[in-house]
């Protein structure tokens, strides 16, 4: 029984992380309908930032979770700097298949200019311990406590973002120029300035993401956004994209069939798990767990 | 009319094909021994022989059938481990013991065909549920599937990153089963160009064909093209598994060129030029729509990708240049931001090369290359 | 026009990477000659300088430049300067042969690489064929060597390393012990097939082994629980260093797991890899096979190891020592040799009698080409607050 709670705990541990990084997924898909794969490179900017000024932080005194805020400013002026350098002007000439290339290109770009920076370079960093040890205990097994607040912060983010793009004039805009960007334009939004809005969101969180998994998972390296971004990417699919309720509840189930999978089926083969989920959902309900099948108009 | 004109063209095609594989062959006798002929052209046009018809393959699904599939090198994945345990269980059952002579030929043809018709057959298992779903959802599926074979591959007990020896790397695949040597890699580059142009070749015929003509049909828009009676499902899956069969045949000429396989290879991202990421890549780079593209935007991604690591031209740049230059992937990564914003729609387009039409199209290339030209200046002049 | 503004501003985004980048790593690459009467010796590198596994090429980069540059400054080989051609192969097999076709048809007789034994396989026969030397620095398969060729390693094969630790896990009391190791890692599970078959042979019982998919996960929790339902209390986890010091031994013991963990050559380094302000008792009880104690006293140790910090400012890994390693093995070779071509290299390299002293031990190579060195066995020490090793045990043959 104890196996189970591990796993299970596990389970949202992982999950937890996912759901955090899909949030800023579903939010740049929901908007333009592109993957962004440069996002778990955005991770990974924000990783390593926070690296460079945990320390600052702790010297000034402060808890070393406030460099986030430096890991925030960098995140969105590089998620800005994306869209406006390479982003924009395909969207303008190109196709959505350029476009997803250009993604691509970014996230390759963006994994080996951190690999050339020297201070950088291809070596993982490990970062200090950033919340305080310890947890609730139950019987033998521990739910840590950074677990507990990525759950709380996943949580509290889905929340604002849902009333957000709900409640505000901006996320109203938001949401027009993801259901036709010329109707929103007649409407008089401003389009390349509401991506570009939500691009900088999109970033910011990748920069608490990146906070919460180092604070479990205290490694950094150059490549890491790829595996962890295709992960929570296959998380916003799951759970609907574009949904944003539906990107903690794929990142969540996501994290719980790598966990079980991990502890009863066979630990070596969690990907084909994972990814086996993946298509039964989207076979049996190609729009998602949440999400709404919409018939094609002739 | 019509119709002797094309057979016109085929047997054009044909002579001139003949013609430069002779040549080549003749090049092959007299610098097969060479060094570099031997260390750097031969082993690059094996290397070049399977992105094409990777690249090629993909384009039918991407460019011609308009879906995007981005777990394409899982087939190639299958098709180079069917050909290498194929030809190794030969080797073991004695089948051949040196690799020349008939029976080897024979077997190693048996191989690639083999490689193909095994990914043909999980690209029709695969294509079934997920060309149920469109665009994105369908790139997700097939990256899934792309990962769960690499996945499978490793934890099957007779391959996977152990390699596919009996000890515990890949070593021995190199002296026996299908992996060539640099010598055996000039003797069969013969097998290399022939099986590329007799791909390449069904791939034209396809497209050319009713079967191409529907898809294209799919392509532009699915509900007109069901509409006038076209079996939407049938075609897309067809396509689907016939695009895998050539996958796999790709995947047959790299085991032949690489004495190690290795999972990592065919992952989704990699550090090499070689994953599903690259092949959409070099689709979209040559244009969509058009197999000359996938052709040149191979060998010209290959080319980049070789020379920025192996050139000799490199050690002449500045040394700040030199230093970028030791990052080939972020140049890579620079250059493809590049072609992606001044050419979105690829070299080619939909253009397709034709030794037929050579003339008119260089003709019309050049008249409305100056009729632009012309209307710039005109631009020009009133601004 | 606007495109020309892009294209340029990406223009200066290279320029102001690439004078950042050839800061310090940018080497000329042709230096030599010039000084010298004679023409340098060239030896060429082949390593994974970039993608996922750039950290191991970074390292046997590093420990190669610095042997060269001893030697350079100290006269060279037989008086002629040493040059070196890096050449990078991603760690991937195909661009592995791409880099060493390329340094043969430079003329480059005297070759080390690759890091991993998935892409040195790849050009061991190439090798042979071209009859050009292959010295890796990492290669651990066991298979990578064999009798009578031109392939040479400066590292122990895995079959020697795997054994060493199932005869601690004897020698120590331990009759049933657990495995975690990655799948889809040769390394990792090369020395997971050798332990469990040295386990057998000793007559201790493997009673669990569990696996990971690959070696970007992250959470080890799950594997750790189930060696506790097995109630083993020694676990072989043959990881790297950057896996090992942030998650692993973290979590193993968050899982609840108290008994040993033992590892081999890649533990090197981890306490440059802990997390600093968590509970470090974790680490005690991890125990690991080494080429050479990296906090030993003799000479050649230290005198390696100060170098090294004084040229790259952090403590050498294992790559770094057995590519530092590579070079002055060429070197002896060389020498015995008095030329450097490549067949009388190999013949010299071939001598079993011929003993290279070196920073990862004292050793001769076998008729295969691997070294006959002892093993050192490690173990880290905490206070709570930093990491240590101490040496627990030099095993010199196998019992």
């Amino acid at each position: 029984m104890s196996t189970f709670f591990q796993t299970l705990i596990v389970g949202l541990r992982l999950g937890s992380i996912y759901a955090l990084i899909a949030l800023g997924y579903t939010m740049v898909y929901g908007i333009i309908r592109l993957i962004n794969f440069a996002h778990g490179d955005f991770i990974m900017v924000g990783g390593y930032t926070m690296i460079f000024t945990i320390p600052l932080a702790l010297r000034m005194g402060l808890p070393a979770w406030t460099a986030v805020l430096a890991g925030v400013v960098v995140c969105v002026l590089v998620g800005v700097g994306t869209e406006l350098i390479a982003y924009r002007p395909v969207r303008k000439t190109g196709t959505a298949m350029t476009a997803l290339i250009t993604a691509i290109a970014m996230s390759l770009f963006l994994e080996n200019l951190a690999q050339a920076i020297p201070a950088i370079g291809p070596n993982p960093k490990v970062s200090s311990q950033i919340f305080a040890s310890g947890g609730i205990s139950i019987g033998s097994v521990t739910m840590e406590y950074t677990t507990i607040i990525t759950i709380l912060i996943s949580a509290v983010i889905m929340v604002i973002l849902y009333e957000f793009t709900q409640k505000t004039r901006l996320g109203r805009a938001m949401r027009c120029v993801s259901e036709d960007k010329a109707a929103a334009t007649l409407m008089g939004i401003n389009v390349n300035h509401t991506i570009l809005l939500t691009f900088a969101v999109g970033s910011g969180l990748a920069a608490v993401a990146a906070l919460m998994y180092m604070a479990q998972y205290p490694k950094v390296y150059t490549t890491m956004g790829s595996l962890l971004g295709l992960k929570a990417f296959v998380s916003a699919v799951l759970g609907g994209i574009g949904i944003i309720p539906g990107a903690v509840l794929g990142g969540i189930v996501i994290g719980l069939v790598e966990s079980f999978t991990t502890s009863y089926i066979s630990s070596s083969m969690a990907d084909t798990f994972v990814f086996l989920i993946l298509i039964i959902v989207l076979v049996l309900k190609p729009a998602g767990i949440m999400g709404k099948n919409v018939g094609e108009k002739v | 009319m019509k119709k002797n004109k094309t057979g016109f063209g085929y047997l054009l095609n044909t002579i001139v094909i003949i013609l430069l594989f002779t040549a080549f062959q003749i090049i092959t006798g007299i610098f097969g021994s060479q060094g570099s002929f031997k260390l750097v052209v031969v082993p690059c046009l094996w290397q070049c022989c399977y992105l094409i018809i990777l690249a090629a393959s993909l384009n039918l699904v991407l460019g011609f059938l308009g879906q995007l599939s981005l777990g394409h090198c899982g087939f190639m994945a299958i098709g180079a481990y069917t050909a290498a345990l194929l030809s190794l269980a030969c080797e073991r059952a004695e089948l051949f013991t040196k690799k020349e002579g008939a029976v080897f030929i024979l077997i190693l043809f048996g191989c690639i065909i083999a490689a193909g018709l095994l990914s043909a057959l999980v690209g029709l298992l695969v294509g079934v549920p997920a060309l149920r779903l469109k665009g994105d959802y369908l790139a997700i599926i097939t990256l899934g599937f792309g990962m769960i074979i690499v996945n499978i591959i490793n934890n099957l007990p007779f391959c996977g990153q152990d390699g596919l020896a009996q000890g515990s790397a890949a070593a021995s695949l190199y002296k026996n089963g299908l992996g060539f040597g640099s010598k055996d890699k000039v003797a069969y580059i013969w097998v290399a160009l022939l099986v590329t142009i007799l791909c390449l070749t069904l791939m034209f015929m396809f497209i050319r064909s009713k079967y191409g003509r529907a898809i294209k049909a799919i392509r532009d828009d699915e509900i007109a093209a069901s509409a006038s009676g076209i079996n939407t499902s049938y075609y897309k899956v067809f396509t689907f598994a016939y695009s895998a069969f050539f996958a796999g045949i790709a995947g047959a000429l790299y085991a032949c060129a690489n004495a190690t396989l290795s999972t990592s290879s065919f992952a989704f991202t990699n550090g090499g030029i070689l994953n599903s990421t690259f092949v959409v890549v070099m689709v979209v780079l040559g244009g969509m729509g058009s197999i000359t593209g996938s052709v040149v935007a191979a060998v010209i991604m290959f080319l980049v990708n070789y020379q920025i690591k192996n050139g000799a031209w490199v050690t002449a740049l500045s040394a700040s240049v030199q230093g970028v230059f030791e990052y080939p992937m972020l140049v890579y990564a620079i250059v493809l931001i590049v072609v992606i914003l001044f050419r979105p729609k690829g070299i080619f387009g939909t253009y397709e090369f034709s030794l037929m039409n050579l003339r008119r199209d260089v003709k019309a290339s050049l008249a409305r290359k100056s009729a632009e030209r012309a209307e710039r200046k005109g631009a020009k002049s009133h601004g | 026009m606007k495109k020309w503004k892009l294209l340029s501003m990406l223009l200066v985004i290279c320029m102001v990477f690439s004078l950042a980048a050839c800061g310090d790593s940018a080497a000329p690459a042709a230096e030599g000659g010039e000084g010298s009467s004679d023409e340098p010796i060239v030896i060429g590198v082949i390593s994974p300088n970039t993608g996922a596994l750039a950290a191991y090429g970074n390292g046997i980069v590093t420990g190669v430049d610095l042997a060269v540059e001893e030697i350079n400054a100290a006269g060279g080989i037989l008086g002629r300067p040493v040059e070196v051609i890096k050449t990078d192969d991603q760690s991937d097999p195909t661009e592995c042969l791409n880099a060493f076709n390329s340094l043969v048809s430079q003329g480059v007789g005297l070759i080390i690489g690759s890091a991993t034994s998935g892409c040195t396989s790849a050009i061991t026969d190439a090798a042979n064929e071209e009859e050009v030397c292959l010295l890796s620095p990492t290669a651990t398969a066991d298979s990578i060597t064999t009798e009578d060729d031109y392939i040479f390693r400066a590292c122990y094969a895995d079959s020697f390393q795997g054994a060493i630790a199932a005869a601690y896990a004897k020698q120590a009391g331990y009759e049933k012990v657990g495995v975690v190791y990655c799948a889809a890692d040769v390394y990792s599970k090369g020395l997971f097939d050798s332990f469990s078959s040295a386990c057998a042979e000793y007559g201790v019982e493997v009673v669990a082994s569990e696996s990971t998919a690959s070696l970007d996960v992250q959470d080890y929790t799950n594997q750790f629980t189930s060696m506790v339902t097995a109630g083993v209390d020694f676990v072989y986890a043959p990881f790297y260093y950057d896996v090992i010091g942030p998650y692993v031994v973290p979590q193993a013991r968050a899982a609840g797991y108290t008994g040993v963990i033992m590892g081999a050559d890649g533990y090197d380094t981890t306490p440059d890899y802990v997390v600093e302000g968590a509970d470090l008792t974790a680490f005690n009880d991890v125990y690991w096979t080494n080429h050479y104690d990296p906090s030993d006293t003799s000479e050649k140790v230290s005198s390696f190891v100060s170098a090294y910090e004084a040229k790259y400012g952090s403590i050498p890994s294992a790559f770094g020592a057995t590519g530092y390693d590579c070079v002055y093995m060429y070197k002896a070779a060389i020498e015995a040799a008095g030329t450097d071509e490549s067949s009388a290299v190999r013949d010299a390299l071939a001598d079993t009698s011929a003993v290279y002293e070196c920073v990862t031990g004292t050793f001769s190579l076998d008729e295969s080409g691997t070294p006959v060195k002892g093993a050192a066995i490690i173990s880290f020490v905490s206070d709570g607050s930093a990491v240590t090793s101490k040496l627990v045990d030099v095993v010199t043959e196998l019992p």
